[in-house]
């Protein structure tokens, strides 16, 4: 009798974890599928090539860890051409189609806004690795998670204090693209100048993405004469800019956006981008000397031996970070995960990082901004290297969530 | 107010990058020219141009003599895409050739960037990054060279159509080739040298750009300011094309300070559309009168 009342109690438990598998979308009993959308076509596909790769290789040498609690992570991705109406039915597909358990999105802004209000209505959880527009996290939803990519808010505190206190600046020339992101930018630097150091920008100029002179703009910053010029935008705009302005023989240090700082830029403009700073959301970037770096690029370019010039990129190891982190809080999610089993594991991380080459992750109940720390770069023999300098100003974005 | 060195300080900028615009227009005029065939994938071989240059340049070949392989691939490769691709498809409906030229542009983008990726590369100048100082003014060397390199290809030009007897084949063959073949000359001849002399052209584009605007697969949107210039000049001239081009560089520059940045990409087309309004032919075109 006790054998059977064992026997039967065994078989309840397993039925019922197995029922409760089934009930999860993207769980079996052997694997996780896990959604993954980005662009690989289009004007911003570097961002999603260079995400899929990293997160590739992530989940690759998870599962031949042994995966998580016993289970492999499969991974399926999708293109979203960074149109917000492709992405919508990109993550459409991988939500009712394919029956995912999660969606990390590796794309930028403009697409992944396209897909909020769907998933916040779905609940299926959003992992978004890159984007900064303020609505991923703000209003606060329950399933929606930022990663290496803060808030843009967060980008203008950082950045209106550094150009105070590091370069010291009073007269600040401001020249930005005229996309979504890079006005963010702009425009929360200038308000945060403005609301703790009481600095207006002495001009405030733009320039369209695909410009090829920026005579005009750089004649106008000559002009004003200011102790640093601010540049937001993307490196091929950003590395012309750069030469014509030592052509035009501007001697102002040049301080850039965020997304400025990569590789392509020093490639591009050489030694005009010598001595350019900015900040970006990694410790250490490829092409750095530091020896973590170079270990993970060595490994990287062993699984991709074919990468084009200019990879691995900040992209590719934010997602391969980030990758890491979706890992970590599906293994939190116990052995039995349920889409609210790892909300409330990611809830519950605190400054889990894979390594020295990403920053660490954070998250709560009430924000799930995961990552508030930017770290300064400056070009330097012909690459990125950290520069000596760190905030002191606490965020005041986390305020509105309390 | 600006002063004077400042507005000769943007003319420079203005007819440095005019002078690009104004290679990509030849580009598009001369087979337009000589076959009627609007070649929308220009553009994309200009950034063949600029990846040509780099490619070189990574070899240690030395300026002058990729300067030669640049304009000599670029001629091979354009007689290439004639005899294969345009040609089979000649007597198709007009539309149908030029969504292939389209489609020869993107096959041509696309294997740029799957070898390359979106990564902005560097190639140096003929003459260094030092710029040039002369009487308070300031020019990078490389942009003096594209203005020089752009009126050397339009003397040129100029003097083959007018003396060489392939350009003399080829005006013949564009006014009306039926009395063009009965007169022996052979068409399709002349439309292989169109083709191989507006490759070499939109190849030299890149090849004179990249080292003032890197190398990248975005190069190719050149063709939009070039089909601007090509319509304003006349879209059947030579000379329309180079002061087209020219034009729309000093457009675009002194309007980034009339209306600023946000719509200075406007202005040539505003500019363009007004013009058009006034002259249906361009500045240089002239109104094609059919006897009966």
């Amino acid at each position: 009798m006790t054998r059977f009342l064992l026997w039967a109690a065994s078989a309840y438990l397993v039925l019922a974890a197995t029922a409760a598998s089934a009930q999860t979308p993207g769980v079996a009993a052997d694997q996780i599928l896990v959604g993954i959308v980005g662009p690989i076509s289009g004007p911003v596909a570097f961002l999603g090539l260079a995400g899929r790769d990293g997160a590739t290789l992530a989940f690759k040498e998870i599962n031949a860890a042994g995966g998580v609690n016993g289970r492999k992570i499969q991974m399926q991705f999708e293109d979203d051409a960074h149109s917000p109406v492709r992405a919508l039915a990109s993550v459409k597909k991988l939500v009712e189609q394919d029956k995912v358990f999660m969606v990390m999105s590796v794309g930028g802004s403009n697409a992944t806004g396209g897909t909020l209000g769907y998933l916040k209505e779905r609940g299926t959880p959003l992992y978004v690795t890159t984007a900064s527009a303020p609505e991923v996290t703000y209003p606060f939803a329950r399933n929606l998670f930022r990663g290496a990519s803060t808030e843009s808010g967060r980008f203008g505190e950082v950045y209106a204090e550094f150009l105070a206190t590091h370069y010291k600046a009073k007269k600040i020339v401001m020249i930005s693209s005229r996309d979504e992101y890079s006005r963010n930018e702009s425009e929360f630097t200038v308000a945060k100048l403005k609301a703790w150091f009481n600095i207006e920008p002495e001009s405030r100029l733009e320039f369209n993405n695909g410009d090829k002179d920026f005579t005009s703009q750089l004649i106008a910053t000559q002009r004003a004469n200011p102790d640093v010029i601010a540049v937001f935008g993307n490196p091929p705009e950003a590395a012309i800019m750069l030469k014509q302005a030592r052509d035009l023989g501007l001697k102002q240090p040049f301080f850039v956006g965020s997304a400025i700082v990569d590789s392509g830029v020093i490639s591009a403009a050489k030694g005009a981008a010598e001595g350019v700073k900015g900040f970006v959301s990694l410790p250490v970037l490829p092409g750095s000397k530091h020896p973590s770096m170079q270990k993970w690029e060595a490994a990287y370019r062993r699984e991709y031996p074919n990468l084009p010039a200019g990879r691995p990129s900040t992209f590719d190891v934010i997602a391969y970070g980030e990758a890491y982190v979706v890992a970590e809080g599906l293994r939190r999610a116990g052995p039995q995960p349920t889409q609210e089993s790892f909300i409330r594991a990611l809830e519950g991380m605190q400054n889990y990082a894979v390594g020295p080459i990403a920053s660490p992750r954070s998250f709560t109940a009430k924000h799930h901004i995961g990552n508030l720390t930017l770290s300064p770069m400056e070009v330097r023999g012909g690459s990125w290297e950290p520069v000596q300098w760190s905030s002191t100003r606490p965020t005041e974005i986390l305020k509105r969530y309390e | 107010m600006l002063g004077a060195t400042i507005y000769l300080q943007l003319a420079i900028a203005g007819l440095a990058i005019g002078a690009v615009y104004a290679l990509v227009a030849l580009a598009i005029v001369i087979p337009y020219k000589a076959s009627g065939v609007l070649n929308f994938g220009q553009g994309e071989l200009a950034t063949l141009g600029a990846y040509a240059a780099l490619v070189l340049a990574s070899f240690q070949v030395p300026y002058g003599v990729a300067f030669a392989l640049v304009l000599l691939g670029g001629a091979v490769f354009g007689m290439l895409i004639e005899r294969l691709l345009i040609r089979p498809i000649a007597n198709a409906p007009a539309f149908t050739v030029v969504i292939a030229t389209f489609a020869i542009g993107l096959a041509i983008k696309s294997a740029i960037s799957v070898r390359w990726g979106d990564t902005v590369f560097s190639v140096e100048g003929p003459f260094g990054d030092a710029p040039l100082l002369f009487a308070g003014l300031r020019a990078n060397p490389t942009s003096l060279w594209i203005v020089l390199c752009t009126v050397a290809v339009t003397v040129l030009l100029t003097l083959f159509f007018r003396y060489a007897r392939t350009g003399k084949a080829m005006r013949a063959v564009a006014l009306n080739p039926e009395a063009a073949t009965l007169m022996g000359i052979r068409v399709h001849a002349t439309y292989r040298w169109a083709w191989a002399i507006s490759a070499a052209i939109g190849a030299l584009a890149g090849l004179l750009v990249a080292p003032v605007v890197g190398v990248n697969p975005e190069i190719g949107q050149l063709i939009m300011r070039g089909l601007v210039a090509a319509v304003l000049g006349g879209f059947t001239s030579i000379a329309g094309a180079v002061v087209g081009g020219l034009a729309v560089g000093l457009i675009e520059t002194f309007a980034s300070i009339a209306v600023g940045s946000t719509f200075k990409n406007l202005v040539p087309f505003i500019v363009l559309l007004l013009l058009l309004a006034l002259r249906p032919h361009g500045l240089f075109g002239a109104r094609e009168v059919h006897r009966v």
